[in-house]
């Protein structure tokens, strides 16, 4: 049994119009996405923005309404809000993009940090601070800090502190959504090897969401890649970067920048001829909606949305 | 835009149905019913009782309502027990000076708030602005009785010059030149009082945008390709900055409707504010319940209007 | 990384909103003068009206009708004999505790259905919304007079209320549209995956970053609910005679005999509302300057 399995995921959105302002039409954000995760381990969900991977993420964790399809954790069924009872919440957590508006600009980072803490568990003061110190000394910051404002830290000190508060339960699967994008390069490896750090310390299951190949290629086992709401081809990393199939995994892969300069001759003519195979095959790889098809097993880890003619 | 209009129209139905059984279950509390203004309370008790019978004073609440909502809607709304008469005729006599009144007040309302509005926008940060934006700024603060207060006692008492109370000066022949003559002037001060007052938020409004406009890249353009000083503010930035202000009409109406009220009160002006308070003071209540519809209906009508003005002249509130 | 120098700056504003309103406050001269105005005239009726005898002062005298001021009535007697100096201090601190009381009543009400509204977003903003937009095209101030007259157990506590029932929707339209772009901002969505309740992150974690919008409405508030309550005892249908408000006294001028001949009773409390109304609008107005950073001075 999977730890978490995610069974034809849809979400989508209404878009309302008419004289009633009926809902005449959808966004189809997810559109049919399936995967199962195993304990411990990273997995990776890569797509473009508006290919529908943050919202895979915040679907899981109850954040958007879902259309249909069935979310299984640790066996039990929690696709509806209402069954998302306090253990999951508990059990699930969440790191936000932009460091800047995840933290509550009018809270103490003790208060921040203690939230979960005062939601689940009757701490006495004295515990919760004992509690709040020991966390942010997991994470790095200084734990006398914690009658300091957010703006009183850097970016790369705020994820920290947010990644304190989304362990400060000891939860089972971190939902990671583009957890370094908004910080500075230099920080972001910082804040990638610290994550990996803590996981193998507390035993934890991330679901990486991320745009950038690079980033995703060093952190997880497994990695889906998204279009248009849409898998279009999933695989362990291995998979991914040394046999892709599908032509859109072909592009992205080809355009993660080489830092070697004698290499940029040999990268610029890959990527032209990457782009060719892209342009030419493309009726082949994407129906006429420009969604890609369903599918396939090509192996025991990787599956690829082939074209249907095979 | 064709959408937007008919989605507000639809909006406006419920709106004055909900105001009407407002008003009603309003006329339910209140003490009394359409019989007690008739009768002689000398009458024997079972003659009442028959009476009450017949018009339908026993039967449930929502027959009652209908039936209520029926003489309306044929113009019959019930009897004045102060004055003896249909309160459709009494309100009617009144409506005419408040309608008088309201015209009066928007003319001076555009007189005053256009010209003030253009200079300060289009003059910004001047002497004369800042004279005109410290004239809004006391304006807003200042409610409307006692600034009428105000007016009456020094241009009605001390100086003279206008009339201090009535609608029309005693003795003048109803129908002539000079009996509409004197109908515009016991209305010119009380409009005015008004007018000074109501403009502040339109010459705020107008002063905003016209700067606004001012920094637009189209305009911007229009001085770059050499067009006069002059020739920008009247074919550009005033047209752009004007269009609004029709779709303030009305919304004005709100604004004039309580105005009139304590205008009217002030200056004992016999028009359908005063009408209201003297019914409610003397339990007049079919006549004040009626004047609480009418009042009512106005301003969903004039909020409506305002609506449909904006979506034509601001395509931005359609989206909505 | 300039975004974020940018983005810090910005932020190391935010947190103490009322530090920030204070201090805003004291630079800008006529706002502070107007507040310290304020505090002495609430000081000075509130303190006085202690050693005044309400009861007192509005029993009617027969033998001192209509006097101009002179020494033994500082600012004259009305019709009924009765102090009018008295009687304006009295009037004031009614208005005041009425005006503030309203204006917390409806701000309290006002606040609550705006975050609720613009939190949930949605269905539950839709019909909120309409209930809202059809309460502000109601006549209130011929509903306000109905109620006043139906109601039968009149007094202080039930006008504020009849009052508050339909001051209400300004202050809620603002905080909704504020709460609709706060529920967006991650730090909300986090609270939910947190297991926070909604109760919870209603009032403790989005309305603490509005305070500073809180205190500019409610202030602004003030002077309406001040000019409002004014208006309507003016009419005759704010506080009874027997408990005199500014617009009591005011009334009395509905007379062309007082109005012309006796400018003592009407002209002090007309123009002593005028500047208590300006003076609230000051504090109100730098406040919204000190609210709004673009705005600020300096």
């Amino acid at each position: 049994m999977a730890f978490l399995e995610v069974q034809d995921l849809q979400v989508y959105f209404p878009i309302k119009g008419g004289i009633f302002n009926r809902t005449v039409d959808h966004i189809k954000a997810v559109d049919g996405v399936s995967f199962e995760m195993e304990q411990g381990k990273t997995y990776g969900l890569v797509g473009e923005s508006g290919s529908g991977k943050s919202t895979t993420g915040r679907a899981i964790i109850g954040l958007e309404d879902i259309t249909s399809g069935k979310i299984l954790f640790d066996g039990k069924d929690i696709t509806d809000k209402k069954t998302k009872n306090k253990a999951f919440r508990k059990d699930v957590q969440m790191i936000f993009q932009d460091p800047y508006s995840s933290l509550n600009p009018r809270k103490r980072v003790l208060d921040i940090v203690a939230e979960p803490l005062r939601n689940f568990e009757k701490l006495s003061k004295q515990e919760e601070r004992k509690r709040v110190q020991e966390l942010l000394d997991i994470v790095n910051v200084s734990p006398d800090s914690i009658f300091k404002y957010p703006h009183e830290f850097s970016g790369g000190q705020r994820q920290r502190i947010g990644v304190a508060r989304a362990i400060a339960l000891k939860p089972k699967l971190i939902i990671a959504d583009e957890p370094v994008s908004a910080l500075d390069v230099s920080v972001q490896a910082q804040v990638l090897n610290f994550l990996k750090e803590i996981q193998s310390e507390l035993n934890l299951t991330y679901l990486f969401i991320s745009h950038d190949l690079g980033i995703v290629k060093h952190m997880c086992d497994n990695i889906s890649i998204m279009y248009k709401g849409r898998y279009v081809e999933q695989g362990s990393t291995a998979d991914i970067f040394e046999n892709p199939q599908h032509i859109y995994t072909k592009r992205l892969i080809a355009a993660i920048p080489d830092i070697d300069p004698k290499n940029r001759e040999k990268q610029f003519h890959n990527r032209q001829k990457v782009l060719e195979e892209y342009t030419q095959s493309y009726n082949d790889f994407f129906d006429q909606d420009g969604l890609a098809f369903q599918l396939k097993s090509i192996s025991d880890t990787h599956r690829v949305a082939l074209p249907q003619k095979g | 835009m064709w959408k937007f209009i008919v989605r507000r129209l639809l909006i406006t139905i419920p709106q004055i149905i909900i105001l009407s059984i407002i008003v009603f279950i309003l006329a339910q509390m209140m003490p009394g019913d359409a019989l007690s203004g008739l009768i002689d309370p000398s009458i024997d008790p079972a003659a009442v009782e028959q009476q009450r019978e017949r018009l339908g004073l026993n039967n449930p609440w929502y027959i009652q309502y209908v039936d209520w909502v029926g003489g309306i809607l044929q113009g019959d709304f019930g009897q004045s027990f102060r004055f003896k008469m249909p309160v459709t005729e009494l309100i009617g006599q009144r409506m005419v000076n408040t309608v008088l009144l309201s015209v009066v007040t928007l003319i001076f309302t555009y007189l005053i708030a256009l010209p003030l509005g253009l200079i300060s926008g289009r003059f910004n940060d001047t002497l004369l602005d800042q004279a005109i934006t410290g004239y809004t700024y006391i304006g807003f603060a200042t409610p409307l009785f006692i600034f009428s207060l105000f007016m009456l006692w020094i241009f009605g008492y001390n100086l003279g010059w206008f009339p201090t109370s009535g609608s029309v000066a005693p003795g003048t022949e109803p129908g002539t030149i000079a009996y509409w003559l004197s109908k515009v002037y016991h209305a010119l001060l009380p409009g005015i009082s008004i007018a000074l007052i109501q403009v502040v938020s339109t010459v705020q409004y107008l002063r905003s945008e016209i700067i606004d406009t001012k920094q637009k890249d189209f305009i911007i353009t229009a001085r770059a390709k050499g067009a006069g000083e002059q020739r920008v503010y009247n074919k550009h930035i005033f047209r752009n900055s004007l269009l609004p202000i029709a779709a303030f009409f009305g919304w004005e109406i709100t604004t004039l409707i309580t105005g009139t009220v304590f205008v009217e009160k002030i200056f004992s002006y016999p028009g359908m504010g005063l009408l209201f308070l003297e019914s409610i003071t003397q339990r007049d209540f079919s006549v004040a319940n009626s004047l609480v519809l009418l009042f009512g209906t106005a301003q969903i009508m004039g909020a409506l209007l305002s609506d449909i003005i904006l979506s034509i002249v601001d395509p931005r509130i359609r989206i909505k | 990384m300039e975004a974020t120098d940018v983005k810090e700056l910005e932020q190391a504003k935010t947190p103490s909103a009322i530090k920030v309103l204070l201090k805003e406050l004291y630079r800008d001269k006529l706002a502070l003068v107007s507040l310290i105005f304020l505090v002495l005239v609430a000081a000075f009726v509130y303190g006085l009206s202690i050693f005044l005898d309400q009861d007192q002062i509005v029993t009617v005298d027969l033998f001192a009708i209509n006097e101009p001021p002179g020494e033994d009535f500082i600012l004259g007697t009305d019709y009924g004999g009765r102090d009018v100096f008295g009687q304006l201090i009295i009037g004031t601190r009614n208005s005041l505790t009425i005006g503030i009381l309203v204006t917390l009543l409806s701000g309290v009400f006002g606040i609550a259905y705006g975050l609720i509204s613009g939190y949930y977003g949605g269905h539950v903003d839709n019909v909120m919304m309409r209930i809202l937009d059809f309460m502000n095209i109601l006549p209130f101030l011929f509903i306000i007079i109905s109620f006043v007259v139906i109601v039968p157990d009149y007094n202080t506590i039930t006008f504020s209320l009849i009052m508050s029932a339909f001051m209400w929707m300004g202050i809620a339209r603002l905080i909704r549209s504020k709460a609709l772009q706060e529920r967006e901002l991650d730090y909300a969505q986090a609270s939910k995956t947190l297991g926070t309740s909604n109760f919870n992150i209603i009032f403790k974690q989005v309305m603490p970053n509005i305070v500073s919008l809180i205190i500019v409405t409610m202030t602004l508030n003030l002077a309406a609910n001040i000019g409002l309550e004014s208006g309507l005892s003016f009419l005759g249908f704010g506080l009874p005679e027997s408990t005199p408000s500014l617009g009591t006294l005011i009334s009395y001028a509905t007379n062309p005999q007082t109005l012309e001949h006796r400018w003592w009773i009407w002209v002090p409390p007309a123009v002593l509302i005028l500047i208590l109304m300006l003076a609230v609008r000051n504090v109100g107005e730098a406040l919204k300057r000190a609210a709004d950073a673009r705005q600020r001075r300096g």
